[in-house]
């Protein structure tokens, strides 16, 4: 017990007998205040690492004592965060050394009703036995007399928080044991987004950096609330207002980021394509576009083939296949000439070769032509005149009905887009998933793009698409796609039907000209990396080896999947479908029918409890006694107690070092990846069947390090980098080769390992260098900071404007210099033109600066790569109280993915009998508290106390006609589920004017579960499982309800109340189900 | 405590901010907030107007205050590694 202090050591008589008799300085001190030191002054030494939560990637100091992590802060080195981390990122010292954490494995037998602990090792052998086991039961030698050799039984779902080391040995073991429905929330959250953008430039990846929007004139933040979903990258749009930019805000709901713009725009949520349509036909009709941009770097002169028809008023364009639910997009391709799509449906020219007398893929190759151009955009079948026909009926009298923008408001968000584009000004987009969830979600991409393009806006200072990205390394889980569809590096998976032996499947998804010309390099230099010495050229490099993909294999198709009882064995890693995906029913019955399940988490969420505490118990509806799935809980590392990269929002991969160890079971996901995998091997030793040779051929031998064997990251990183034969690591993706000398995990990623170096651990302060930073960390591709910046350059290399120079041909030199690295080969002068059978990089011309496309161009019309149409077009979400204006006779997106089953019913048209039975529009967003489906903020206290309650947002006006009352509780019923929320009155949600009357919306965010310390219902049990076609995202942006004040009913009354609501509104196994 | 024109008088004199708190007596992130009015961790990031109207400002003011800076960017056992897998894989050797 310390001693009672003396008298003297009063604070008065302290202050009164010092130096500071007023009490103004150090009198006012304790003995025990003075001694108190800042953990970050006792730190013996400060470890450089990285925000674990949004696509931001601030950069993070770990100061650590005694190889303790003792705090955490902001680097303020860093270019693009600047030492600020947000209140999540300001809690990761909770979240990664708070109690909150599992440290244990946690066992549940088949029926089984509570947990069990079980040791490391034991759990581990066990989930190798079981996935031998699935494995061998579950595989599929062919489909439909193609061979397919692959896994059915098996699937994987997580990845976007995890490291880019760890994704890239889940796709090489997991594709090796021909397992194809490998997913993460990269699928749920942008995949259209890779879609939009890379179908319309070249790349599926944000074009800019968040620190270029300083250098904008005009931001327009649509789909976004970046001030409190990316409050951090906010920091330069408040730079930018400082510089005089002008900031708009379009968004169903109002938020700090509206509060900070200079418009607010408030528009029913759904409609941004026909808003974006309006100013794309305001920017062409009143020809107010950056003409001589548009001439040379966009394919508006570029003539379609006869056949295309566009869109009447069915709202179906040509070649639509109303048995097939899809397009042939035989029609939108050019005039005598046949071009591969960069993104999104990569060999539709595989198809189209075939419907012209092409026996296989090989008949693309000789299809292909050069297209037709007519300079002076007045060929009737000129893309131009069909971009103008098309949106020539998006007047701002419609884009008022359909979106509720009053037409002077609308007028002035065209009058800025136009004075602030141009040779000496720009223009940024920034867009979050606001966008991309959607039935339609690509498209909404795409008319974003089309916008820039026709405003000269990419590839220049200020200019571009800003994609926000919300989770670590959900722009890294892209790129080394823990996806189903795509290879490291958005090399397309190979398909069953199309992809027999290499040199088809290069044919039929290669561009021939541009640097997708180089495919065979890329895929190559791939199957070196994953199968070493056993892939060679007589062989094919192993080809054969990669499962064959028959379809869509998304989360969702693997949901239907695990329903119908085809997959046993599901893995997921950091990610909660109970909570996170559409229609959280749909996803619990799906493991429910599983023979077992490993959940790898710091905490035991609602994916992997279900069985014991979902609403399923409590509602009666299933029994914990009943079900028979095992299930195991590993817990996972955090980011401060291993290395390894997260690529953010702008492609820049960071490297984060270890600042401790994990405690008693906690591992990482590489170390349990490779662990298993080595497991596996074991069992398969010896195997002589065929299927077992990919496995057993597998590169698998990482060096290790420390007390548990964790596999060096440094080392995956320098796999996916890549090397030549002499073992030097490559400076570039120009550097490998197509004859099996060069060895690199992800073209893409190619020279971030360059010299043996670890580019991406690069810390140049932010006051060394230029606002693009290019010395801190290192982007994809090339180390280049912002896409297509050639495109800032005329045609003859020099800066439009020098106010917007970013890089331009220096003709002393015969270089191409600048601000940034050039996305543009070095040495290739402005006036080369190719030679006309050039092929691959050769056949890109010195004025062309799309140099993925197969025609180098920017694609205003998508002639491929887009499965719902060459041109954005308005369609109704899925689930809509509102009839569609623009398109009478089509409601929907026609191509749109549903599903029927019993507990995925859809709502009926609204103009139907029962159609305004769930008459409330909502729509959904993330709070600055909270992260994605709560797994790493809803058990952290600081979080959760800062955001403790789901709730729901109503306009005043919804308030008074439903009787709801602030801070009470509401009941939401849709067709899927019914959920209680508390209410939120606020002016933030407009009722907007559609057609004559009033159209309500709500606001909800997403987060919440029953698990944690901040419990709540989840918004996704009222939303439905319907798709964009070419993304597979799933549509919760904008959903129909009904609400109801008071709480929800308990028990089985909770299915009951849904299921009168069907009733009352008619809904069959059709209902909504019409293309 | 040492005053601003102490501090900026050594800047002046070429002094760094670590040698001229040597000089002074006091904490080199001391130094510096004597005479920038800014902490050296940047818990403030100063408007370019701030920054014009303060002395040169060192590229990584953190380092005055931080322990020693953690972040490795080479590794010979994997560069060994890589050697070893390129003559293996690539060349052929056994």
């Amino acid at each position: 017990m310390s001693p009672l202090p003396s008298p003297s050591d009063w604070p008065l008589l302290r202050q009164l007998r010092g130096e500071d008799r007023l009490g103004r300085g150090a009198a006012v001190k304790s003995a025990a205040t003075q001694a108190l030191r800042p953990r970050t002054a006792e730190a013996d030494r400060v470890v450089k690492s990285v925000c674990p939560y949004c696509a931001v990637g601030c950069a993070q100091n770990l100061y650590v004592k005694d190889d303790k992590v003792v705090q955490i802060e902001g680097d303020p080195d860093a270019p693009h965060s600047r030492g600020r981390l947000c209140p999540k990122g300001s809690a990761t010292l909770q979240l990664t050394t708070g109690d909150s954490r599992e440290r244990h494995v946690l066992y549940r037998r088949p029926y089984g009703t509570d947990w069990e602990r079980l040791d490391l090792e034991t759990a581990m052998d066990m989930v190798a036995d079981k996935f031998v086991q699935a494995r061998a039961e579950g595989w599929e030698c062919e489909s439909e007399g193609k061979p397919t050799r692959r896994c059915m039984s098996i699937a994987a779902l997580g990845g976007a928080t995890l490291d880019n080391e760890e994704n890239y040995l889940i796709k090489k073991f997991l594709t090796a044991a021909g397992v194809i429905q490998i997913e993460n929330q990269a699928r749920v959250c942008h995949s259209s987004t890779v879609v939009g953008l890379g179908t319309s430039f070249g790349r599926g990846a944000s074009s800019t950096l968040p620190g270029d929007l300083q250098n904008s004139d005009l931001i327009v933040l649509e789909g976004s609330n970046m001030a409190e979903a990316h409050p951090v990258a906010y920091q330069w749009i408040t730079e930018a207002k400082a510089r005089g930019a002008t900031v708009i805000h379009v968004d169903p709901h109002y938020s700090r980021t509206s509060a900070l713009a200079d418009m607010f725009v408030p528009l029913r949520a759904g409609t941004d394509i026909a808003f974006l349509g309006g100013v794309i036909n305001h920017v062409i009709s009143t020809e107010s576009d950056f003409r001589e941009y548009v001439l040379a770097y966009t394919n508006a002169p570029t003539i379609v083939g006869e056949e295309f028809e566009d869109v009447g008023a069915d709202g179906l364009f040509s070649g639509f296949d109303p048995e097939k639910r899809g397009y042939d997009p035989k029609s939108w391709q050019y005039e005598d000439a046949l071009v591969a799509a960069a993104a999104g449906q990569r060999d539709q020219e595989a198809d189209i070769a075939a419907l012209t007398g092409g026996e296989d893929a090989k008949g693309a190759e000789q299809a292909r032509g050069m297209p037709k151009l007519d300079p002076t955009l007045q060929h009737p079948r000129c893309v131009w005149q069909i971009l103008k026909r098309h949106y020539a009926q998006y007047t701002p009298e419609m884009v008022e009905r359909v979106c509720g923008v009053p037409r002077d408001v609308f007028a002035k968000v065209c009058r800025l887009f136009v004075e602030n584009s141009g040779r000496e000004r720009t223009t940024a987009f920034v867009h979050g998933v606001g966008w991309t969830q959607h039935t339609i979600g690509s498209q909404y991409i795409r008319a974003a793009s089309i916008l820039q393009l026709l405003l000269g806006n990419m590839g220049r200072p200020g200019g571009g698409v800003m994609a926000m990205r919300g989770h670590a390394s959900i722009q890294g889980s892209s790129d080394i796609p823990t996806l189903f569809d795509t290879l490291p590096g958005y090399i397309p998976m190979p398909n069953a039907h199309r992809h027999e032996d290499l040199d088809t499947y290069i044919a039929a998804s290669s561009a021939k000209r541009g640097f997708w010309g180089n495919m065979r390099d890329y895929m190559v230099s791939l199957l070196k990396a994953w199968w070493g010495a056993s892939a060679t050229a007589e062989n094919d490099f192993c080809f054969e080896y990669l499962p064959r993909l028959t379809g869509s294999h998304g989360t969702y198709q693997t949901v239907m999947e695990q329903v119908k009882g085809t997959v046993k064995g599901y893995f997921l890693f950091g990610q909660n479908p109970a909570v996170g995906s559409a229609n959280n029913r749909m996803q619990r019955l799906g493991m429910s029918k599983l023979d077992w399940l490993v959940v790898r988490d710091f905490s035991l969420i609602e994916s992997a409890t279900w069985w014991k505490d979902g609403p399923e118990i409590e509602s009666g509806e299933m029994r914990t006694e009943d079900i028979a799935t095992e299930v195991f809980f590993f817990p996972a590392a955090a980011h401060i107690e291993k290395e390894g990269t997260f690529t953010n929002t702008q492609r820049m991969l960071q490297w984060h070092h270890k600042g401790q160890d994990p405690q008693a079971d906690q591992r990482s996901d590489l170390w349990f990846i490779y662990h298993l995998g080595k497991r596996i091997r074991e069992r398969l030793a010896g195997s002589t069947e065929k299927r077992d040779r990919p496995v057993l051929d597998l590169t698998w031998d990482y060096p290790t390090e420390g007390e548990h064997a964790e596999p060096s990251a440094d080392a995956v990183l320098a796999e996916v980098s890549g090397w030549n034969a002499e073992g030097k690591l490559l400076s570039g993706y120009t550097e490998l080769k197509s004859d099996g000398s060069t060895s690199c995990g992800c073209w893409i990623y190619s020279g971030c390992y360059a010299d043996g170096v670890n580019q991406t651990a690069r810390r140049k302060p932010w006051r060394e260098q230029n606002w693009t930073g290019s010395e801190w960390a290192w982007a994809w591709p090339a180390n280049r900071r912002i896409l297509y910046n050639r495109a800032s350059a005329d045609p003859d290399g020099k800066p439009w404007s020098e106010r917007k120079a970013l890089v331009w041909w220096d003709e002393e030199k015969r270089e191409w210099t600048g601000h940034d690295t050039p996305d543009f080969e070095a040495d290739k002068p402005p006036d080369y033109r190719p030679p006309e059978d050039a092929e691959g990089p050769a056949a890109i011309a010195g004025n062309t600066p799309f140099i993925m496309q197969a025609d180098q161009r920017g694609w205003l019309f998508a002639p491929a790569g887009v499965a719902d149409g060459p041109m954005p077009t308005h369609y109704e979400p899925q689930d809509s109280p509102v009839p569609n204006t623009v398109y009478p006779e089509r409601q929907r997106n026609p191509a749109r993915e549903v599903f029927q089953h019993e507990e995925n019913r859809y709502h009926p048209d609204p103009d139907e009998p029962g159609g305004q039975v769930y008459p409330i529009v909502v729509t959904t967003y993330r709070l600055t508290e909270h992260f994605t489906a709560g797994g790493m903020s809803r058990w952290t206290p600081y979080l959760a106390e800062l955001q403790p309650e789901f709730f729901c947002e109503v306009s005043p006006e919804l308030a008074v006609e439903r009787g709801l009352e602030h801070a009470g509780w509401a009941t939401l019923i849709s067709a899927r589920g019914c959920v209680e929320a508390r209410v939120m009155v606020t002016d933030r949600m407009t009722p907007l004017q559609i057609e004559g009357r009033t159209v309500h919306q709500i606001g909800m965010p997403y987060h919440w579960g029953p698990n944690g310390y901040a419990k709540g219902d989840s918004m996704n049990e009222l939303s439905s499982m319907s798709l964009d076609p070419s993304s597979h995202i799933q549509e919760v942006k904008a959903l129909s309800v009904e609400i109801l004040p008071g709480r929800r009913p308990r028990g089985a009354a909770r299915r009951e109340l849904v299921r009168e609501y069907r009733e009352r509104a008619g809904i069959t196994a059709e209902t909504g189900m019409a293309p | 405590m040492a005053t601003r024109a102490q501090v900026l008088e050594l800047l002046k004199q070429g002094h760094s901010y670590e040698t001229a708190a040597r000089e002074l007596g006091i904490p080199a992130g001391q130094a510096f907030m004597v005479a920038t009015g800014l902490s050296a961790d940047s818990s403030e990031t100063p408007s370019p107007e701030e920054i014009s109207s303060l002395p040169e400002l060192p590229a990584s003011p953190q380092q005055l205050v931080n322990s020693a800076q953690f972040n490795p960017t080479r590794k010979p056992h994997v560069e060994e590694w890589v050697r070893r897998r390129a003559a293996r894989e690539l060349k052929g050797d056994a």
